[in-house]
C-alpha cells in the first residue's frame, strides 16, 4: 500500500484577499447595525439587495460560461464570511447557490421551468432552495423563502422548481430569518420538474453540499464578529479594579470562542476547495463544515453573550442580535443530526477501505 | 489554497520504500501500542535513521540531516504512524538553541551527535514543587572554579532514562529574583550523581523523576549567559507549543503535539470501525448500520477533522480535549467491551481505546497544560496576561 499524501495549503491568493477587503468595506458601509435592525422582522433589506446587484456580488461565484465572473466555492465562502460578519440582511447565499445549481442545466440548454435565467442572474427574480426537501413530505420551511419567487427542491427522486407570483408569508422566528412555508400542493405554487433519475440526484447532491458550505461560511462570519465584540468588551469592562479579560474564567472562554472561529473557518475553506476541485474525494466535508459551524456558532455566540453579563441579554446589545441570528441561521438546513447522518458516508467508505487491506487484521484478531 | 493529491516523484517513492524497509527490518508492528505521541522511538530504529540523516531530515547533510523537504518529512511521519512506531527521536527543539547559545566545546563535541540523532536529549524544566510555573525552579547550580555543582530534583523528565543529555534549567542566584537568576545547562545523563527514577503514569507509560546530587560538570556545558536561562529556554518552549509554525503547505497546520494526538485519535476511529464491522446486532444487521453507532462514529470523525483544522498553538488543546472526549465516546459506543484490556478475550480494537482512555488525560498536561496554552493563546489575541 503506497502512501497517499495531500497538500495542506490554506493560503489565499492576492485576488481573494482583495475580495475580502472589498466586501468588508462594502458591508461596513451599506449594512451597519442600524440597517440590520431596520430590516427586521423580515431580515431582508431591498436596498441592500440593490447594492449587491449594482456591485456585482451575485455573479462573483458563477462560471463565466453562464454570465458569471468565474469565481468558485471558495469565493462564495469568502463572501459568506463577510455577510455573516455584518449579519447582513440579504438572501444572497441561497440565491447564488441556487443559480449555481441551475447553471448546470442552463449550460446544457435544458429548461429551468418558468424562471427567466437573465432575470435571475441579474437578481430581479430571487431564488432559493429547500435543503430539507428530500427528507420531508408536503410543506417545508424554506430559507429565504419569504423573499424568493422560485425554490429548488428534490422530491421523490425528481429535481423540481417551485414558483410563486407573490411572496410567501414569513414564518416568524427570533432571529428574523426570512423563512417561509412552501408547499408543492399549494394552489399558489407552480411546480416544474427539471430533472429526474441520476441527473437530478447528482445536481441536488452538489447543490445541497454547496448550500451547506455557503451557510457554514455565514455562520463563521457571525462567529468571528461575535468573538471580536466579546473580546473588545472584556478589554474595556472593569470589575474588581481590572479589566475582566484578566480573569482566566473570561479569557479562556474568549480563547475557546477563538478556537471555534479558526477551526470553523479553516474547515469551511478546505471543504469549499475540495468540493469544487475534487467532488468525489471526501464528499462528507461539506456536512462536516456545516456541523462544525453550527455547533460552534451556537455555543460561542451564547458564550459571547455571557461574557457581557447582564448587558449581553439586552435587546439593544449588538451581541444579542448576533446570538439571535445564530439561533435561526444555523438550523434552517435541518440541524446537526442531519449533517452527522451525511458524515455517515465517510464511515462506510472507511470501513470499505479497511476491509480491503490487511492492516486491520491484527486489530480484528482479538475481536470475537 | 491547495488540497490536491501529491504525486510523489520517483525519488520520493523510492524514499518511501527505503523507510518501509528500514522500519520492517528493525521493528515488529504492535497494534496495541497506542502511546505513539508519548513514547520514545526504539533505539534500533533511531540509530538506523541517524545513519542516513533522517532523524532531522530537513537539515543539510553537513548539519547532520539529509537535505530533504517537507514531503519526505511527512512521508517519515506517516509511515511511523502506519507501523505504530513512536516518532519521537528528534531534538529539533534544541538544535537552534545550541547553535546560537552553546559553548564552542559543546558545538564541537556534542552538537554533531545531536544533529544526526545518534545522541538524544530530554527536558529538565519542571520540579516537584513547580510545573507550569517554570520560573520557580529550585534546582541549584553553584560555580566552583571552572565547574558547576548541581543539586536538586526535576519532575516529568520523560525519556530521562534513555537520553544522553538533559536540557536543564537551574537556579544560579537568589530565588526571589525568579526568572532573572536562571541558567541553562546541557547535562550528561551519565554524569556521576544523576539518577532517573521511574514514574508510571495512567495508560502504562513511563516518565521520570530525576535527582541531581553534587553533579559536577564543566562550564563548557553551560548554554547561554549566566542568569540568562529564561530567554535561552523560551524559544524551544514556544516551538514545542507549536507557535509560529510556518509550513510549505504539506505538513498539517495543527502544531507538533496537536498533529501527534490527532494521529492517535484517527487510530481509535479505525479500531472502532473495525469493531462495529465485526459485530452483529440482534436483528442480524451489522453494528455499522446501527444509528446509535453511526452517530457516535460520525461525531468522532467530525471532531478529528476539526483537530486537523486547528492551526499552530490551537492544535494541542483542541486535540488533547478531543482525544479524551472521544476515547470515552468510542468506549461508550462499544460498552461494555470497551473497557477490556489488550489481549483480553473480546477486547475491542486490540484494547487501544481502553488504553487511550487511560493515556489521554496526560495529553492535556504534558508539554504544557491546556490552561497554559490558553494563557498563551489569549496573549496572542492581545488580551492581558490572565490571573
Amino acid at each position: 500500500m503506497a502512501i497517499d499524501l495531500r497538500r495542506n495549503d490554506y493560503t489565499l491568493s492576492d485576488e481573494q484577499g482583495q475580495l475580502i477587503a472589498m466586501l468588508r468595506e462594502l458591508f461596513a458601509e451599506q449594512s451597519p447595525m442600524d440597517v440590520v435592525r431596520a430590516a427586521e422582522p423580515l431580515g431582508f433589506d431591498p436596498q441592500l439587495w440593490t447594492v449587491a446587484q449594482h456591485n456585482g456580488l451575485l455573479t462573483i461565484a458563477l462560471p463565466e460560461a453562464v454570465g458569471g465572473d468565474g469565481g468558485g466555492l471558495v469565493e462564495l465562502a469568502l463572501t459568506g464570511f463577510e455577510i455573516g460578519r455584518a449579519a447582513a440582511p440579504i438572501a444572497l447565499l441561497d440565491h447564488v447557490v441556487t443559480l449555481r445549481a441551475l447553471a448546470s442545466l442552463v449550460s446544457a440548454s435544458q429548461p429551468i421551468g418558468s424562471v427567466d435565467w437573465e432575470s435571475a442572474l441579474a437578481g430581479d427574480t430571487i431564488l432559493s432552495m429547500a435543503p430539507i426537501s428530500s427528507w420531508e413530505l408536503g410543506a417545508e420551511l424554506v430559507p429565504s423563502g419569504a423573499v424568493a419567487r422560485a425554490v429548488l427542491a428534490y422530491k421523490g427522486g425528481e429535481l423540481i422548481l417551485m414558483t410563486r407570483d407573490t411572496n410567501a408569508p414569513q414564518a416568524q422566528n427570533e432571529g428574523c430569518a426570512p423563512v417561509a412555508w412552501w408547499n408543492p400542493a399549494d394552489p399558489e405554487v407552480t411546480v416544474a420538474t427539471l430533472a429526474a433519475g441520476a441527473q437530478a440526484a447528482e445536481i441536488w447532491d452538489m447543490a445541497h453540499r454547496e448550500w451547506r458550505i455557503a451557510t457554514a461560511s455565514s455562520l463563521v462570519g457571525l462567529l468571528e464578529a461575535s468573538g471580536e465584540i466579546a473580546r473588545n468588551y472584556a478589554m474595556e469592562r472593569q470589575a474588581f479594579g481590572v479589566t475582566i479579560a484578566k480573569f482566566q474564567a473570561i479569557s479562556h472562554d474568549l480563547v475557546n470562542i477563538h478556537m471555534d472561529e479558526r477551526t470553523s473557518r479553516n474547515l469551511t475553506l478546505k471543504a469549499a476547495w475540495l468540493t469544487e476541485h475534487e467532488p468525489d474525494f471526501r464528499p462528507e466535508l461539506a456536512a462536516m463544515a456545516m456541523a462544525q459551524a453550527t455547533r460552534s456558532v451556537l455555543r460561542s455566540t451564547s458564550k459571547a453573550v455571557h461574557v457581557h453579563g447582564g448587558m449581553g441579554i439586552t435587546l439593544e446589545a449588538d451581541i444579542s442580535l448576533y446570538y439571535r441570528k445564530a439561533t435561526s441561521w444555523s438550523l434552517v438546513g435541518g440541524g446537526v443530526r442531519r449533517d452527522l447522518e451525511e458524515i455517515g458516508r465517510a464511515i462506510d467508505r472507511r470501513a470499505l477501505e479497511r476491509s480491503l487491506t490487511d492492516a486491520n487484521l491484527a486489530l480484528a484478531s482479538t475481536n470475537r | 489554497m491547495d488540497f490536491s493529491r501529491l504525486e510523489l516523484t520517483s525519488e520520493q517513492s523510492a524514499f518511501e520504500q527505503e523507510i518501509r524497509d528500514l522500519l520492517e527490518a528493525h521493528w515488529t508492528p504492535n497494534p496495541a501500542h497506542i502511546a505513539l505521541d508519548h513514547d520514545r522511538s526504539p533505539e534500533a530504529v533511531r540509530l538506523a535513521m541517524a545513519k542516513r540523516g533522517w532523524v532531522h531530515p530537513k537539515q543539510k547533510p553537513e548539519a547532520g540531516g539529509a537535505g530533504l523537504g517537507e514531503v519526505e518529512e511527512e512521508i517519515i511521519t506517516e509511515l511511523f504512524n502506519e507501523y505504530f512506531i513512536p516518532n519521537n527521536a528528534s531534538s529539533d527543539l534544541l538544535i537552534p538553541t545550541l547553535e546560537r547559545f552553546g559553548s564552542d566545546w559543546l558545538k564541537a563535541n556534542v552538537l554533531p551527535g545531536i544533529r544526526t540523532g545518534e545522541l538524544t536529549t530530554c527536558l529538565g524544566y519542571s520540579e516537584p514543587d513547580n510545573g507550569s510555573d517554570i520560573a520557580a525552579a529550585k534546582t541549584r547550580a553553584v560555580q566552583d572554579g571552572d565547574e558547576w555543582v548541581i543539586n536538586g530534583q526535576k519532575m516529568w523528565t520523560t525519556w530521562g532514562n534513555e537520553s544522553d543529555y538533559v536540557f536543564l534549567l537551574a537556579r544560579t542566584g537568589p530565588i526571589e529574583q525568579k526568572h532573572r537568576t536562571l541558567t541553562m545547562f546541557l547535562v550528561p545523563m551519565d554524569a556521576p550523581g544523576v539518577e532517573a527514577s521511574p514514574v508510571w503514569i495512567l495508560g502504562g507509560g513511563r516518565t521520570n523523576v530525576t535527582f541531581y546530587s553534587d553533579v559536577r560538570i564543566s562550564d563548557d556545558y553551560r548554554i547561554g549567559g549566566i542568569n540568562e536561562g529564561w530567554s535561552v529556554m523560551s524559544e524551544p518552549l514556544a516551538t514545542e507549543h507549536g507557535a509560529g509554525v510556518v509550513t510549505e503547505g504539506v505538513v498539517p497546520i495543527n502544531g507538533s503535539m496537536g498533529a501527534g494526538f490527532s494521529r492517535v485519535f484517527s487510530k481509535l476511529i479505525d479500531g472502532a470501525i473495525d469493531w462495529a464491522a465485526s459485530r452483529t446486532s440482534a436483528d442480524g444487521r451489522s453494528r455499522l448500520e446501527d444509528p446509535l453507532v453511526r452517530i457516535a462514529l460520525a461525531e468522532a470523525m467530525l471532531d478529528l477533522e476539526v483537530c486537523w483544522n486547528a492551526e499552530g498553538e490551537l492544535g494541542k488543546p483542541m486535540a488533547a480535549e478531543a482525544l479524551m472526549a472521544n476515547a470515552d465516546r468510542l468506549a461508550d459506543m462499544a460498552a461494555p467491551e470497551g473497557i477490556l484490556d489488550f489481549g483480553v478475550d473480546g477486547s475491542i480494537a486490540a484494547g487501544i481505546i481502553a488504553s487511550e482512555r487511560q493515556h489521554a488525560p496526560g495529553s492535556a498536561v504534558y508539554g504544557g497544560t491546556t490552561e497554559i496554552y490558553r494563557n498563551n493563546i489569549a496573549r496572542g489575541l492581545g488580551l492581558p496576561r490572565p490571573y
